[in-house]
């Protein structure tokens, strides 16, 4: 071969290997995961995705594994996102088409990624099995339904109050139950102040604890006598700032702030004030408001730690409520390859035995069949086991998430003295829209 | 014969290369292999060059486009004009948010570059220990600011360190709420973000002392010149480049601080640290206002082309304007 000829030959090789790579790479990058474009039986690999907030082991984990094991040739591919940035990440998921079969939602239009809106957008599947209506606590259909059709299936009830440290109170001289009152507990801070101590622990600089504060006094203050609140405020009939029970609600902030009832510094503080404060065999403070399934996560993580579930007071002669709702739930994505099987899951999901696991595994209150509460729960049965003194989320059907964060953030505007009682309620009337 | 013959044809080959090299400029010699890669065509930028414009400028442009619509992130959406610029600056928490950004950048532009230099001048020459110093200095630069952000919620914390050691010293009274004071949350912000990159101003301002003659400043000294003349009128004019650098990145940085924010206050307490970076976080991604938040993300956009400009116009040199 002469030289010319060769460097002719190398250089055809040198312009069709772009090409042919080019062709394997393209070829190497389409998706291969659980599609089966060619076959009619749908895939049998679903993805689920849902929220974390620690480390201890998620419920959908456990009730995946199980149906795994119970339905042959069936694959659930699991994806734990932050609770921080859960919202954004499912919503751009299914905005972009590429989200989850199955995932984790919330009801209502309050958040983000609330089931109202994603099914207003037409990304979430209708759902149709037969177990799955009977699991929509009564009153609350507006969080799961849009036009007739329910998109969530809530897989448990979720309490939320007071963590409570009963044997760092006892030791202080305190004892609280969940009939005492706002008075009893206002002289209850006074004792622990006596001592070193705060009766409360408080995030102060967490938007969502403060928020958290605010609808735990409001269930029972505002909702107890106003339970069409929200509808009012939606139609126009009141405001956040006209209403007489939601200015007592800001107002018992602010008294406890002035009594001594939260920590030192807790207008800064972050939520290891409520950890180290509370859940520690040395407390310095006897409660906290969060969700109260926290309690089984804080008893695992420190040997010997003993806490209770109490209700935010009532004032003398008002009825104690809480806060019970069934607000988490799952979702079936309308684009999902899998309807069938998406379908079944959840259909299973609502069976009693499954939502008895859920509830036993995350620490809340199964959405459906009667099992004995967890002994935590002890001091607040009554209040659980009667319908008229629960309530779910305020903010579950505010129209946006603004709302929420306006209460929070004017909380500890009224903690650093920044903002008014009038000024904050004026500011989520604001937000409203 | 034959040789007669090659002879020929190589005279004739030769002369037809030498003809062909005169004709094209080139010197005549044997004809060279021709490369089956060359280098330097424009079009081999073409890839990075679509890259860019994909990731870059058309999302830049839809994110504009968004500004003028109401979408939520998911669903359908409207136009609704500037509804949402007008939107921007009636809303008072978010005309804080804006006066915070300035405060912030300006604090941060001024401290930063005044701090640095001092470094720089104090570790130019002389100290023996000068390069460990300058290690030292510039260490905080490499680590991630949420984690310098987190270490410092730490000591600024009502029982951290901080008010511990003022506790320790005799100034109790001092002791306060760092982070839950209005005032001193946003001093607290500016301290950690000054603290973090005076290391980075003080490596640009060394850079630029290097380029200083020291005869220059011992000739102006033999005339008389005190330490702040030599300064002004020697060592000043010749940095002015890297004044220029130093302030412009710093001006950039300060404008669009978010990290050390979300992490130390998350804007608190009641919006007293908010900016427009983590309003843009906020209204975009926490409340779903995506066209809201892309109309903020514009505003912060124009402000910080604005400031770049005038910066750079007022740090020009003497030369550039002269031209």
């Amino acid at each position: 071969m002469t030289q010319q000829a060769r460097r002719v030959r190398t250089r055809l090789l040198a312009a069709t290997a772009l090409p042919v790579v080019t062709a394997l790479a393209l070829a190497a990058c389409s998706s291969g995961g659980g599609t089966d474009s060619g076959s009619s039986k749908e895939p049998q690999t679903i993805s689920l995705s849902y929220m974390i907030a620690n480390n201890a082991t998620s419920p959908y984990e456990v009730l995946a594994k199980k149906y795994e094991s119970t339905h042959k040739g069936v694959t659930i591919k699991l994806t734990a996102t932050s609770v921080d940035s859960y919202g954004q990440t499912i919503t751009t998921q299914l905005q972009a088409g590429n989200g989850p079969d199955v995932f984790q939602v919330q009801g209502g239009t309050g958040q983000v990624q609330g089931t109202v809106n994603l099914a207003k957008a037409g990304l979430l599947a209708p759902l149709t099995g037969k177990n799955i209506a009977a699991t929509i606590p009564s009153g609350q259909e507006n969080l799961f339904t849009y036009k007739g059709k329910q998109y969530e299936m809530p897989v448990e009830l979720l309490p939320t109050g007071l963590i409570y440290n009963d044997v760092a109170a006892k030791a202080d001289g305190v004892t609280l139950t969940a009939s005492s009152t706002l008075q009893d507990m206002y002289k209850a801070c006074t004792t622990a102040r006596s001592k070193g101590h705060a009766l409360f622990a408080l995030a102060g600089s967490i938007s969502q604890n403060t928020g958290i504060v605010a609808v735990a006094i409001a269930i029972s203050q505002v909702y107890g006598k106003e339970p069409n609140f929200n509808a009012d405020r939606a139609s126009g009939k009141t405001t956040f700032a006209a209403d007489k029970y939601w200015k007592a609600t800001l107002q018992t902030i602010v008294d406890m702030k002035d009594k001594g009832c939260f920590q030192d510094g807790a207008a800064g503080a972050g939520f290891d004030a409520l950890t180290n404060g509370v859940g520690s065999l040395n407390a310095t403070s006897y409660a906290f408001t969060a969700p109260v399934g926290a309690v089984a996560d804080l008893e695992n993580t420190v040997p010997g730690l003993k806490l209770e579930v109490m209700p935010f007071w009532a004032p003398k002669g008002e009825k104690t409520r809480m806060i019970v709702t069934a607000d988490d739930g799952l979702a079936i994505n309308a684009k999902t390859k899998s309807p069938k099987l998406t379908q079944d899951f959840l259909n299973w999901m609502a069976e009693p035995a499954q939502a008895s696991l859920f509830a036993k595994t995350s620490g809340d209150l199964p959405i459906v069949g009667t099992n004995a509460l967890l002994p935590q729960y002890e001091p607040v049965k009554n209040i659980i086991d009667d319908k008229s003194l629960i309530g779910p989320f305020p903010y579950s059907d505010w129209p946006n998430g603004q709302v929420y964060d306006a209460l929070g953030t004017g909380v500890t505007g009224l903690l650093t003295g920044q903002a008014t009682v009038d000024q904050v309620l004026q500011s989520m009337d604001q937000a409203w829209g | 014969m034959v040789t007669v013959v090659t002879e020929t044809s190589v005279n004739k080959a030769t002369s037809s290369s030498r003809r062909a090299a005169a004709g094209s400029g080139r010197a005549s010699g044997p004809r060279r292999a021709v490369p089956l890669i060359k280098y330097g065509y424009w079009w081999w930028a073409l890839p990075a060059i679509l890259l860019v414009l994909a990731m870059v400028y058309v999302t830049t442009a839809s994110g504009a486009f968004f500004a003028f619509t109401n979408w939520t992130g998911i669903g359908s959406f409207d136009i609704t004009g500037i509804a949402n610029f007008q939107r921007i600056f009636t809303t008072p928490a978010l005309s804080g948010a804006l006066w915070h950004t300035l405060v912030i950048a300006a604090a941060f532009v001024i401290l930063t570059n005044l701090f640095g230099l001092l470094f720089a001048l104090a570790l130019n020459r002389t100290l023996k220990s000068r390069y460990v110093l300058r290690v030292l200095l510039f260490m905080p630069v490499v680590l991630s600011p949420i984690a310098v952000s987190y270490i410092w919620k730490f000591v600024f914390a009502y029982n951290g360190p901080l008010n511990a050691i003022l506790g320790a010293v005799g100034l109790g009274s001092w002791q306060h709420t760092w982070l839950a004071d209005p005032v001193s949350a946003l001093v607290s912000v500016i301290v950690v973000m000054v603290w973090q990159n005076i290391g980075l101003v003080a490596v640009i301002y060394l850079a630029g002392l290097a380029t200083v003659p020291q005869e220059l400043e011992e000739a102006a000294a033999l005339d008389g010149a005190g330490l702040w003349g030599r300064f002004r009128s020697v060592t000043l004019p010749m940095i002015r480049p890297s004044l220029a650098i130093a302030t412009t990145l710093m001006l950039v940085q300060g404008l669009r601080i978010f990290d050390q924010i979300m992490a130390l206050t998350n804007g608190g307490p009641f919006g007293a640290t908010e900016t427009l970076a983590t309003q843009i976080y906020k209204q975009t991604f926490t409340y779903g206002q995506f066209g809201f938040g892309a109309a903020l993300a514009l505003v912060l956009t124009v402000i910080i082309l604005v400031f770049a400009i005038a910066q750079q116009y007022a740090t020009r040199s003497r030369d550039d304007v002269s031209r």
